[in-house]
C-alpha cells in the first residue's frame, strides 16, 4: 500500500539523519575508508564489497543495535502537520496541566532561591574550584548546611495534581455515578486488562523458565538455569541488542547483567564518551548550581540512609551533578511532555541570545531522585559507564515517571492501570480499602514513581528492571503494585485506617518479585 | 504537478437528533459537517487533512454533478472509518488524520472532481508510460521527505550552557 511505504521511508528518513550526526557515523566512514586497502574491496563492485566487509567485520551489527535503539526510544514520526508539541503530548488537557505544574515548580525554586538569597547558579572562585577537585571523589564526606534546603516537590504533591486531571470533553458529572472512576485517576486513558497483559508478557508465563523463580536453590540447575547462563553468553558474543532485548524478559544471570544492559542501552564506552563525562566533571567544578544542593540534601535523605545504596554516596553525586550539567539530555524534551525551565544571564533579561536552560540538562530533581541511580551502582563502577548507563535509562523510561502525559508507560497510565486491575480483579479488597479512607493509589503511588528502588530488596529490583528493559515499558510496575497489594489482601481486610494498611505495605523488602507477577498474571482465577 | 491546499468553506457542526433538540435530553452521537468549496476551477483532490477531536467514526459523502442534466446526487465514499478504536479511551481522540483519495475504494474523488472545462479533451494513456496519478502521489511522497529532512537539524552536540563563559543566572522565567 503506497501509504505503508511512504511512511516507511518517513521512519528510514528520520533515523539516517538521527544517526548522521553520532559517533558511529563516523567511525563507520572512517572504517570505509581504510577497508579500501584491503585485496578484496574491488572497483568494480565497490559498494557490494564494502557492504560485505561490514557484516563480516560486525560493522553491521553495531549499525543494526544502532537503528534498533532508535526504534525503541524515539515515537515513530506523526502526521505532517502536527507541531513539535503534539509529538510531546498528544492531548491539549495534558500538556496544559504539564505547564500548570512546571509553572509551580518554578515559583517554588524562584522563592527558594529569593528567601535565601543564593543564586542559581555562579562561577566558583578559583580556591573552590580546587577544593572540589581534590575531594571529587569523596564529596560524601562533605557536611554542607543544607538545612535551609527543602526539596522541590516530593511524590506526594504530584499525586495531588494526577488526581486532579480532568478532560474537559469528558463527561463525568459531579455526583458518583456509575461513569465516575472508583479510583483517583479521573482521565479515560486507555489502559490493558489482564488478558492483554498476558498476551504482552507471554514470557512471564507458567511454562516459561524465569530468573527468579526457576534459579531458586530447590530447583536444580540443569532444567534451566544452565541453558539459561549459556544462551546469555552467546547473545553477548553476537553482540545483538534486539536479541539481548528478548532474551533478559526471563531475566538475566547476575555475572552477565551489567554487559546486557549496556548492550541493550546500546551503550559502549568509547574514548569520546569518556572524554565528555570529563568534560561534564569541569563543568561541575567549574560552576556551582542551586540544583547540586537539591541533590545532596535528597542524597543525604535517601540513599545515604537506605542500608544497600549508603556505600555508594559518593558515586551518586558523581554521576547526578554531572547529570545536571549534560545538555545531550535536552533532546529527550522532543518527546516528553516536559519542557525545560528557562533562564536569562543576570542583567539581560529578555534578550533571547542570552537566554539559557536551567539546569543545563532541563531536569529540576525531586525529592528521590537519585534512588534512579542507586542501583545502576551495584552494575558499574566506573564513573563514566555508570553515568552514561543512568542517563540512557533516564532517557528512556524514568523521565515517564514524573511528568503528565498520556503515553501508556507515563505514570498517568500507570497509576490508571493499578487502580483497574485492583478494582477489577480485587473488587472486594478495593471497595474495603476505599471505604476506610485508603485509597490503594495513594500507597502504590511512590513505589511507582521510584520505579521501586528503595522499597525492594536490591536483587529483586534488578529482575524487575529486567523486564522493563525486556518489554521497554513500565507497565510492569503498575502490574507489580497490584500484585504485593493481591499478596497482602487477607492482611489488607482486616485493617481500619490508612496508617494501618500504610503499616502492612510499609516493608516490600522479603517480597520475590517474579513469583508476585507470575501468580497475578496468570494463576489468579479471574 | 505541485499540490496546493484547496480552499474551502468549513461550515458549522449540526447535530443529527430525533425529536426536538430543545426538549431531549440525549446528547447527539452523530454531526455532519458540510464543506463547500467556492473556488470553480476543476481540480483533483488528493488528501484530507484534518485534527480529531472525539470522533469515533467518520463517514464523507459528496455531491456529484455527472451532467449538467442530470441532478446532483450524494454518494458515499467513506463509510464509518474508524478514527478512536476505544470510542470511551483517548486513543486517537486528538490525532492529525489524513485521507488519501486511494482509500476510498468507489475512487469516486478524483473523476467527479476533476471534470474537464469545455475546451479540454482527455488525455488519451500511451502505452509504457507511467499513470500519473501515481507518479503524482510517489513525488509528493519525495518532497514530504525533503521537507521534513531540510526542516530538521544535523543532531550535533553543542555541549556548551553558558553564553560565552558567563552562566550567572538570576531567576528563572515563566514564559
Amino acid at each position: 500500500m503506497l501509504q505503508e511505504e511512504s511512511d516507511i521511508s518517513l521512519i528510514i528518513a528520520q533515523i539516517v539523519q538521527k544517526l548522521k550526526g553520532s559517533n558511529l557515523y563516523a567511525q563507520l566512514e572512517r572504517q570505509a575508508w581504510a577497508s579500501l586497502q584491503r585485496p578484496e574491496i574491488k572497483l568494480e563492485s565497490l559498494k557490494e564489497d564494502i557492504k560485505e566487509f561490514f557484516k563480516i567485520s560486525g560493522w553491521e551489527k553495531k549499525l543494526q543495535n544502532a537503528v534498533y535503539s532508535e526504534l525503541s526510544v524515539f515515537p515513530l514520526p506523526s502526521h505532517p502537520a502536527a507541531p513539535p508539541e503534539h509529538l510531546k503530548e498528544p492531548l491539549v488537557y495534558m500538556r496544559k496541566a504539564q505547564g500548570s505544574w512546571e509553572k509551580r515548580i518554578l515559583k517554588s525554586l524562584n522563592s527558594m532561591c529569593t528567601e535565601l538569597s543564593i543564586p542559581l547558579a555562579r562561577k566558583r572562585p578559583v580556591g573552590e574550584q580546587k577544593e572540589l577537585l581534590n575531594k571529587w571523589n569523596e564529596m560524601g564526606t562533605d557536611e554542607p548546611d543544607l538545612s535551609l534546603f527543602r526539596p522541590v516537590y516530593a511524590p506526594k504533591d504530584f499525586l495531588e495534581v494526577l488526581i486532579n486531571l480532568r478532560n474537559p470533553n469528558y463527561e463525568n458529572g459531579d455526583s458518583l455515578s456509575f461513569r465516575t472512576h472508583l479510583g483517583l485517576i479521573q482521565v479515560p486513558l486507555k489502559v490493558k486488562d489482564i488478558p492483554e497483559l498476558k498476551e504482552c508478557f507471554v514470557e512471564l508465563g507458567l511454562n516459561t523458565g524465569q530468573l527468579g523463580i526457576d534459579d531458586s536453590t530447590q530447583v536444580p540447575p540443569e532444567l534451566f538455569e544452565n541453558e539459561h547462563v549459556r544462551i546469555g553468553q552467546k547473545v553477548l558474543a553476537e553482540q545483538d541488542s534486539a536479541a539481548a532485548q528478548q532474551y533478559i524478559r526471563q531475566g538475566s544471570p547476575t555475572a552477565l547483567r551489567a554487559e546486557l544492559w549496556a548492550l541493550i542501552l546500546n551503550i559502549s564506552s568509547q574514548p569520546e564518551d569518556i572524554l565528555y563525562y570529563e568534560q561534564l566533571k569541569t563543568n561541575v567544578i567549574q560552576h556551582d548550581l542551586l540544583v547540586d544542593s537539591l541533590i545532596y540534601k535528597d542524597v543525604k535523605l535517601t540513599a545515604s540512609n537506605d542500608d544497600y545504596y549508603f556505600v555508594f554516596e559518593d558515586y551518586l553525586y558523581q554521576v547526578l551533578l554531572c547529570f545536571s550539567r549534560d545538555t545531550s539530555v535536552l533532546n529527550h524534551f522532543a518527546y516528553n511532555s516536559a519542557s525545560p525551565p528557562k533562564s536569562y544571564i543576570r542583567g539581560k533579561l529578555g534578550l533571547e541570545e542570552y537566554a539559557v536552560f536551567y539546569p543545563p540538562n532541563g531536569v529540576i530533581p525531586f525529592h528521590g531522585f537519585s534512588m534512579y541511580v542507586a542501583p545502576l551502582c551495584f552494575l558499574y563502577h566506573e564513573p563514566s559507564k555508570l553515568y552514561q548507563i543512568f542517563r540512557e535509562m533516564y532517557v528512556r523510561f524514568f523521565f515517564r515517571l514524573h511528568s503528565i502525559s498520556s503515553h501508556p508507560s507515563g505514570i498517568v497510565s500507570l497509576c490508571l492501570l493499578f487502580e483497574t486491575l485492583l478494582q477489577t480483579y480485587l473488587p472486594q479488597l478495593f471497595y474495603h480499602l476505599r471505604e476506610i479512607g485508603a485509597q490503594p493509589l495513594r500507597i502504590s503511588f511512590k513505589w511507582m514513581v521510584r520505579a521501586f528502588s528503595g522499597y525492594l530488596a536490591t536483587d529483586q529490583l534488578l529482575l524487575l528492571w529486567d523486564r522493563i528493559l525486556g518489554y521497554n515499558s513500565l507497565e510492569i510496575l503498575a502490574v507489580l503494585a497490584a500484585a504485593v497489594f493481591a499478596f497482602r489482601a487477607v492482611n489488607l481486610m482486616e485493617v481500619t485506617s490508612l496508617a494501618a494498611a500504610e503499616a502492612v505495605l510499609a516493608d516490600l523488602s522479603t517480597l520475590k518479585v517474579m513469583p508476585l507477577l507470575q501468580i497475578f498474571l496468570f494463576a489468579t482465577v479471574t | 504537478m505541485s499540490r496546493v491546499s484547496v480552499p474551502c468553506h468549513v461550515k458549522g457542526t449540526v447535530a443529527l437528533q430525533v425529536g426536538d433538540v430543545r426538549t431531549s435530553h440525549g446528547r447527539p452521537g452523530v454531526l455532519v459537517i458540510d464543506v463547500t468549496f467556492p473556488s470553480v476551477a476543476p481540480f483533483e483532490l488528493q488528501e484530507i487533512t484534518f485534527k480529531n477531536y472525539y470522533t469515533a467514526f467518520l463517514s464523507i459523502r459528496v455531491r456529484q454533478h455527472t451532467s449538467m442534466h442530470t441532478p446532483a446526487k450524494w454518494v458515499t465514499c467513506l463509510r464509518d472509518y474508524c478514527l478512536m478504536p476505544d470510542p470511551h479511551s483517548e486513543e486517537g481522540a486528538q490525532e492529525y488524520v489524513s485521507l488519501f483519495k486511494h482509500q476510498s475504494p468507489s475512487m469516486t474523488f478524483p473523476k467527479w472532481l476533476s471534470h474537464p472545462g469545455p475546451c479540454e479533451q482527455p488525455v488519451p494513456l500511451l502505452e509504457g508510460l507511467p499513470d500519473p496519478s501515481r507518479v503524482s502521489s510517489e513525488v509528493q511522497q519525495m518532497w514530504a521527505l525533503t521537507e521534513m529532512i531540510r526542516a530538521s537539524h544535523t543532531s550535533a552536540r553543542i555541549g556548551r550552557f553558558d553564553v560565552d563563559g558567563c552562566y550567572d543566572l538570576n531567576l528563572l522565567s515563566y514564559t
